[in-house]
């Protein structure tokens, strides 16, 4: 028995091409919301702390994921931390080879027990390292939106 | 540890387009091709032709819409094709007010299986029912296809148009 079927031109062969329409609007919740306003009108972040676990989370969370206690104590941290982890990027969200690689890495921020996704700028790829020291660089203030980008990039420090 | 109730906050509209609460949006390209198979492939180019298909089981029998190149019942591949009549009869059905992204409509789209003659009994293919008043539509009503015109047709299950009573 054959599964041999030949088709007569290569039209014949059928793809079905199709498009889903897919537009998403994610809205930070009350503690998001909080966190990004503090970012984009006073340039600074802030967590929140368990008094009971003695933890501070950034971003700040309105629960503790401990204790699961209500978390109403808004603290001011610092904008600096170290690269916890990191990667270097060489493609875009399609697969298209970007021309410069972009550095993403996870910073843990200083003084708490949390930390941020997100770029990394100032540096060459072969001199980022795991515990190196940045900064965030913080776009100026007509230019913040309200959301994670109004931080532009972490930078190394010093 | 005390009991703490998080306030309900309604967002509308008028909230996002006055900057009164900050959100990211995100539309993901979700563009795709499916390989349609050859089984599936040759089905399409059948309906741009205006005619329907399926495939027989040699060892089974079964004749089976849409076509598929393997007897599920016998694990056994297929390699013959059988032409179908483009009638059939209502297997099951349904009224559906809700278009699939969620407007109400008046009068209903009827979403059905068509059992179709000349497969085996319970092979059919789900495609809408028109031309009929939606209170009369039975389960065994006898229908038949509406096709597009043949310029039209681009082998899609759309060529053809809804099925309506014989």
């Amino acid at each position: 028995m054959s599964l041999m079927y030949r088709i007569q031109h290569p039209r014949d062969a059928l793809v079905w091409e199709g498009e889903i329409p897919l537009f998403s609007r994610y809205t930070m919740g009350i503690a998001g919301e909080r966190f990004f306003r503090e970012i984009m009108e006073n340039g600074r972040l802030m967590g929140t702390r368990c008094p009971e676990c003695d933890l501070i989370y950034v971003p700040p969370r309105l629960y503790c994921e401990q204790c699961f206690a209500h978390l109403d104590e808004w603290v001011e941290v610092p904008s600096t931390g170290q690269v916890h982890t990191y990667t270097i990027v060489h493609a875009d969200l399609d697969g298209n080879p970007l021309e410069e690689p972009r550095i993403l890495a996870f910073i843990h921020i200083d003084g708490t027990d949390g930390g941020l996704v997100h770029y990394l700028g100032e540096v060459d790829p072969d001199q980022v390292c795991i515990g190196m020291c940045v900064e965030a660089v913080f776009k100026d203030k007509a230019e913040r939106k309200g959301g994670i980008l109004d931080i532009a990039y972490f930078r190394p420090v010093g | 540890m005390k009991e703490h109730v998080y306030e309900t906050v309604y967002l509308r509209e008028k909230d996002f387009q006055e900057g009164r609460v900050l959100f990211e949006t995100w539309d993901p390209n979700a563009r795709y091709a499916w390989d349609a198979g050859i089984a599936i492939g040759r089905f399409l180019q059948e309906l741009k032709a205006g005619r329907l298909v399926g495939t027989r089981c040699a060892n089974c029998g079964r004749v089976m819409v849409p076509p598929r190149m393997f007897c599920e019942h016998c694990f056994v591949p297929i390699d013959e094709f059988v032409p179908l009549e483009d009638t059939g009869t209502v297997i099951t059905f349904s009224l559906c007010y809700v278009t699939w992204d969620m407007v109400r409509i008046e009068e209903p789209q009827i979403p059905a299986v068509i059992g179709i003659d000349g497969a085996s009994p319970g092979m059919g293919i789900m495609h809408l029912l028109g031309e009929v008043d939606p209170k009369a539509v039975k389960i065994g009503m006898r229908v038949a296809a509406v096709w597009k015109p043949p310029e039209e047709r681009e082998g899609a299950i759309t060529d053809i148009l809804y099925f309506k009573p014989l």
